[in-house]
């Protein structure tokens, strides 16, 4: 009995040393706290009492996709204002995680708070309406994502950007055959709707691009998801296949799962090509593997320039254009494609046979109706080039 | 002024809690066998550690060659000529004599090994003491007394002349004690000096010139052999007198208790058999004795018979059942009880204490536990019982962890316990193993007890003193069988000599 | 009687070297800290150390809400430590813990979500399913000898790729999340009954899952302590030849205490899954709350309540890297400390080992026997 009393008291012992640890530091700590408190009472109305915060989703903020492009472009944009920025990386991937580092960043301080991806939808359905002071920045949450999250409507101080991926998907897919590739590759990251979109898009682009240059029998594209945001062997394994298949050239849409496709591409005896998504990869690839042109284009949406613009306009006072609600961004200017929030990159255009020119008349013609895109994710979307469905590889 | 090669004077090494080694003073002479005497835990062990650098005593100072040296750890030890004999013998079982003998001074040059000199070295030192050694052959060929010679080659390779022999006797047939002995006066009479540490008597008497004794830690005296008695030697071991023969009447055995047929044990480590058709009986009243060299299967049979290895053939009748394929548990409630050759492996848990080792094979019996839960007060009050009948003590009561016991008192309690549970057969294998003479004693006193109460006692046994001193009948074990059967009043030691060795067997049985 | 030193005894020994493993995993991650950012590195160990307590000042209720998420987080790893200790005090290295787990998460969400039973049978069926994977590992073990870390790492993949195919269908999995359904939109009824969630701000996902773990603890030490069971099971650990000699039945004890150490392993997943705290997503590696439990049940030196403090230990590590300034550190840090931590884990027998050397002090090897009189004086100070 006396040993476990004793070990009883050795370990409340340890416990007090690592408070008395902490102790040392909470006077610090609270008169930080406190200053930021008298702080926030005395000039609520300034715009430049506003600090940003970003969370991650899953991934980190080295994902070369999602998370970074989010990352770099508040960075960018509170340096060049001269506004306190940080990102908080929730310790899991689950809800109460990352409400966690929500309420981890507002007690910090912190009352712009961007979070990219639909992961987010369940925190902002727990957290908005406790912090009616606090402005969430949402990317990719899409209304069936609130709604999923019980949310029929957004309260007043969140707002959401979502992306018609299946217009970006649709640009490569099209580009990609009018360039002459007959055989090409679909290769998915998690089948959630941002991916999809993206992936039927790209099947209808090739599909049309097939039929106007006559060829639709020749075209073919297989489809498949990884399961997953990265590439493994196993995913490395099925590219390998595809490509010593004769697959010409893979649109790996996906966080980072572009390495498994990059990396079968670049097998002796390869000569494959790959399709970025999100952003222009084109650099990161090329760097990576070494081999130039590599990276054919990439289907991007528009992150950077919508964080940079959005918050412009909060510093500026213009919270109520984006105030509850869900803005679908898309193609908003005909004539000037790089205006618009999905577009194929055309700084360093590589591909010859379908010219910066074509591209602004495909661009023309999406805008003004002449092309339709169907955004549909229920099922794969009829064609006349043949596609294979593969299974998921995870 | 005497010739001493080695001084160790008023050496003092203390341990948190007790003094091992108070205030002794030992001189050995160049060219002498001197004896180190002493129970367990008399402090023989701490004063070779001191000698060997191991430790480093509180007081005293060691002298070699009259002049004060330090010794911080084995290699000084080995830099100043001395070298040891293990009772565990270091040697690697797939090398040959050769390697093992240079290993750790391997000859080199360039950094190629250079062994046809160490050959010659070694064959030169084997002929010049006499100790007929194959420098080719295999460790794992040759016997136990030729293995313990390949370490006294060791460290006469090593130019080693203070030789120190930690009971070396313990493993060796009578005949290979003998040349041992002889072995021993070869290197004295070439000027090499021995400590010899053992506790048996009769050695001590045939070959050493002066014994030093040590008792609880204290320094009790150096005499010369040969101007003593065994009687004297082991009144200044124990602090008392000790009766050497066994004091028992002629034994009247009555009904047999246990009946072993044609038993048959598979070896683990060849395709025959360990043990090969044993027949033979045990009656209560009397002392069956299994003798034999170790090794010849004794430690298989008595696991078939007990149930910890596996029977390949035969029967084995316990009170006229037949418990061949019974379980443990079922022999240890049916009449069973054993103290194991192992104490350490088999007869305790050391990490347990005191009185939970008390009842190990009883836990689960009303007396000690109700609805799974053990009665800790009885099982207290049985442990308290016994240590008390028994007389085994330990630091703490029936707190102790056995672990911190001496070998002897954890030897005491497993005799305690398995006595006192309920038993017809008792088979006690090795019962005194590495025991002080005061304990042997008071276990053989205590197994004779057994016998006269109407017990049937199997006793196995390497100690040729003990197998003549107990038994009422001695079966000799050999190669797996039992070759001979003899009456201890009517044979000789250089008989059951013969028969270990298998230089001897009676065809008793073996007409089937 | 003797007295033995304060610092002789092994319970004393025990904790001292835990608590020297924690205190020095804390320095190492400061001087880690100090190499990436030496100024702020004060500031960044204070803000794991001070970790959710930084509420205190904001809110009473928030600070008691993470808390309480804090105690739901624990849980787990505590419950796979108290799985591992179990075995191991039979002897046994009980790496399938990881496996237990998972197949215990198979068992309880799928009974949830797929089948909408009441959480008691979820449970029931985790604890169930983890008896059943360390039943097969203890078989192995008992009848054909085959190591139960070798059976147990083998069993873990198969249990992983079963969870991946089971709760990977659509009747758990909501295809679109990539992750198992909410048990809340799905079956409430499937979630464990609340605990104290006022108390805990309202946390939502403190369940009865954090008395049962304390109470499971309290049996495992009645059971190990008092019952012929436990004596037997120790018996066993501590000597198997020993064991085997008194009678015990070591194949049927091997395969009961794989049983219960699965069973506990199972209940930990069904604890944790069934709260709602988290769900489960296709892995494509074990989960590590097999692996921690190694460590925590170490670190707490092999003791049921020792266990509890190690995991609430390494737990509060974990949160705690979360409130580092990015700008400053990768929060990564803290699961650097906490490896750091549990590899010291493996030096507690060492430590231990220190604490206890015996007089062989090489402090005097040189100095001359007149030493002993100093020492006494030096007593006297």
């Amino acid at each position: 009995m006396k040993k476990k009393l004793l070990s009883v008291l050795l370990v409340a012992s340890m416990v007090a040393t690592m408070f008395v640890g902490c102790g040392s530091s909470s006077s610090s700590d609270s008169a930080s706290d406190a200053t930021t408190a008298t702080e926030e009472g005395a000039a609520d109305a300034a715009a430049s009492d506003k600090k940003i915060a970003m969370i991650t989703d899953s991934g980190d903020i080295t994902d070369m996709s999602f998370n970074q492009t989010t990352y770099e472009a508040s960075k960018a944009f509170a340096e060049k204002n001269g506004v306190d920025f940080q990102y908080y990386k929730p310790t899991e991937d689950s809800d109460d995680a990352r409400v966690a580092s929500f309420e981890n960043a507002v007690t910090d301080g912190y009352n712009v708070i961007i979070v990219p991806g639909y992961l987010f939808a369940g925190m902002i359905a727990q957290v908005a309406e406790d912090y009616p002071n606090v402005t969430i920045i949402a990317l990719d949450c899409s209304e069936g994502d609130f709604q999923g999250a019980g949310m029929d409507t957004l309260p007043e101080n969140v707002c959401s950007f979502t992306y018609q991926e299946e217009l970006a998907g649709y640009m490569a897919g099209y580009a990609a055959v009018k360039e002459g590739y007959t055989k090409l590759g679909f290769l998915g990251g998690m089948a959630v709707p941002a991916v999809i979109r993206y992936g039927f898009g790209f099947v209808q682009g090739c599909n049309d691009a097939a039929v106007e240059l006559g060829n639709a029998s020749d075209v073919a594209v297989n489809y498949v998801y990884g399961g997953q945001f990265y590439g493994d062997d196993a995913i490395t394994a099925q590219m390998d296949t595809w490509y010593s298949n004769g697959t010409e050239i893979v649109f790996a849409c996906g966080g980072g799962i572009y390495t498994s496709a990059c990396e079968a591409a670049t097998k002796p005896g390869v000569d494959g090509k790959v399709i970025g998504v999100d952003v222009d990869q084109s650099g990161t690839i090329e760097n990576a593997y070494g081999v130039k042109g590599l990276c054919v284009t990439s289907a991007m949406k528009g992150l950077a320039a919508t964080v940079d613009a959005t918050l412009t306009d909060v510093f500026a006072g213009n919270w109520a254009n984006y105030s509850g609600k869900i803005e679908n961004l898309g193609i908003v200017s005909g004539t000037d494609p790089s205006l618009n929030y999905v577009q194929l990159p055309m700084d360093g255009w590589t591909m010859t046979n379908f010219t910066v020119d074509d591209y602004k008349a495909l661009v023309a013609a999406m805008n003004d109706g002449t092309v339709k895109v169907s955004n549909s994710t229920d099922a794969m979307p009829s064609t006349e080039i043949k596609v294979t469905e593969f299974d998921n590889i995870h | 002024m005497e010739d001493y090669v080695i001084e160790m004077l008023h050496i003092t090494k203390e341990f948190p809690g007790i003094i091992a080694n108070d205030d002794i003073t030992l001189q050995l002479k160049r060219g002498e066998i001197h004896a180190l005497l002493g129970e367990n835990g008399a402090g023989k062990s701490t004063l070779m550690s001191v000698l060997f650098g191991l430790y480093t005593p509180e007081k005293g100072v060691i002298k070699k060659d009259g002049k004060e040296v330090k010794i911080n750890n084995p290699n000084d030890a080995t830099d100043l000529g001395i070298g040891m004999v293990h009772q565990h013998f270091m040697l690697v079982d797939i090398f040959t004599v050769l390697d093992n003998i240079i290993l750790g001074s391997e000859p080199s040059k360039f950094g190629f090994l250079t062994k046809a000199e160490a050959r010659k070295k070694v064959i030169d030192l084997s002929n010049k003491y006499n100790l007929k050694v194959d420098p080719d052959a295999m460790i794992e060929d040759i016997t136990v007394g030729m293995q313990q010679r390949v370490e006294i080659l060791k460290m006469l390779y090593r130019d080693n002349d203070i030789l120190i022999f930690d009971e070396p006797t313990a493993v060796l047939t009578p005949q290979e004690i003998e040349e041992l002995m002889k072995i021993m006066k070869d290197l004295a009479a070439e000027g090499k000096s021995i400590l010899f540490i053992t506790h048996k008597l009769n050695e001590i008497m045939e070959v050493d010139d002066r014994c030093s004794i040590l008792r609880k830690g204290k320094y009790i005296g150096t005499v010369d052999v040969k101007n003593t008695t065994k009687e004297e030697l082991s009144s200044m071991m124990v602090g008392r007198n000790v009766k050497f023969a066994v004091d028992k009447e002629e034994a009247k055995p009555t009904d047999e208790v246990l009946k072993v047929e044609n038993v048959c044990v598979k070896s683990k480590l060849h395709s025959n058999d360990a043990v090969h058709n044993v027949s033979f009986n045990v009656r209560a009243g009397e002392i069956v004795c299994i003798a034999g060299i170790d090794g010849n299967g004794q430690t298989e049979f008595v696991g078939a018979l007990t149930g910890l290895d596996d029977i390949s053939s035969g029967k084995i009748t316990l009170c006229g059942e037949d418990i061949t394929k019974k379980s443990i548990r079922y022999k240890n409630t049916h009449g069973m009880s054993h103290i194991p050759e192992d104490r350490h492996k088999h007869g305790l848990v050391l990490d347990y204490t005191l009185e939970e080792n008390m009842i190990l094979q009883r836990y689960f019996e009303p007396e000690f536990s109700k609805h799974g839960i053990i009665k800790k007060a009885d099982m207290r009050k049985y442990s308290d019982r016994l240590t008390q009948a028994f007389d085994v003590r330990s630091g703490q009561g029936a707190k102790t962890i056995v672990r911190s016991m001496s070998g002897g008192n954890q030897q005491k309690a497993i005799v305690a316990r398995e006595m006192d549970r309920q038993h017809e057969l008792l088979i006690a294998v090795q019962p005194t193993r590495g025991l002080d003479v005061g304990a042997i004693e008071y276990i053989h006193k205590e197994i004779v007890k057994e016998r006269d109460a109407g017990k049937a006692i199997l006793l196995v046994s390497l100690e040729l003193d003990e197998v003549m001193n107990l038994s009422d009948r001695i079966l000799v074990m050999y190669e797996g069988e039992i070759v001979g059967e003899v009456d201890p009043k009517k044979t000789t030691l250089q008989e059951l000599g013969l028969y270990m060795s298998g230089a001897k067997r009676d065809d008793r049985k073996e007409a089937k | 009687m003797e007295k033995t030193s304060f610092f002789k005894r092994p319970a004393v020994q025990t904790l001292l070297a835990s608590v020297l493993c924690a205190v020095l995993g804390i320095v190492l991650g400061y001087i880690i800290l100090c190499f990436m950012n030496a100024e702020h590195a004060g500031e960044g160990m204070a803000a794991i150390l001070t970790n959710f307590f930084k509420y205190r000042i904001a809110s009473t209720n928030t600070l008691m809400k993470y808390m309480g998420s804090f105690l739901v987080k624990s849980v787990p790893v505590i419950l796979c430590a108290e799985a591992i200790l179990f075995a191991y005090k039979a002897g046994l290295f009980n790496i399938g813990v990881a496996g237990q787990y998972t197949v215990g998460i198979i068992a309880s969400l799928y009974t949830s979500l797929a089948l909408g039973w009441n959480w008691a049978l979820c449970i029931l069926a985790a604890i169930v399913a983890g008896a059943v994977w360390g039943f097969i590992a203890g078989c192995f073990k008992a009848f054909f000898n085959v190591n139960e870390v070798i059976a147990g790492i083998m069993l873990n993949w198969i249990g992983l790729y079963i969870c991946n195919i089971i709760l990977g269908g659509a009747k758990c999995m909501n295809q679109s999340k990539s992750e198992t359904y909410e048990i809340s939109d799905v079956n409430p009824s499937g979630l464990l009954p609340g605990f104290m969630q006022d108390f805990f701000g309202g946390n939502q996902y403190m369940t009865i899952a954090i008395p049962i773990t304390v109470i499971v603890a309290i049996i495992i030490l009645v059971v190990l302590n008092k019952t012929t069971f436990g004596y037997e099971l120790k018996a066993t650990g501590h000597n198997k030849e020993a064991a085997k000699y008194s009678g015990m039945n070591a194949k049927r004890n091997i395969i009961l205490t794989l049983v219960i150490s699965g069973a506990i392993a199972g209940m930990a997943a069904g604890l944790y899954y069934l709260t709602g705290v988290e769900h489960f997503k296709i892995a494509s590696s074990v989960p590590g709350m097999g692996f921690s439990g190694i460590a925590v049940a170490f670190l707490g030196g092999l003791h049921p309540i020792g266990a509890i403090i190690a995991g609430l230990f390494v737990e509060y590590i974990t949160l705690g890297g979360q409130y580092l300034n990015t700008n400053y550190y990768n929060p990564q840090v803290a699961d650097l400390m906490i490896s750091i931590i549990i590899y010291l884990c493996g030096f507690v027998l060492f430590f231990r080992t220190i604490l206890n050397r015996p007089g062989k002090v090489k402090v005097n090897a040189n100095a001359e026997p007149a030493k002993p009189a100093d020492k006494a004086e030096e007593k006297e100070v």
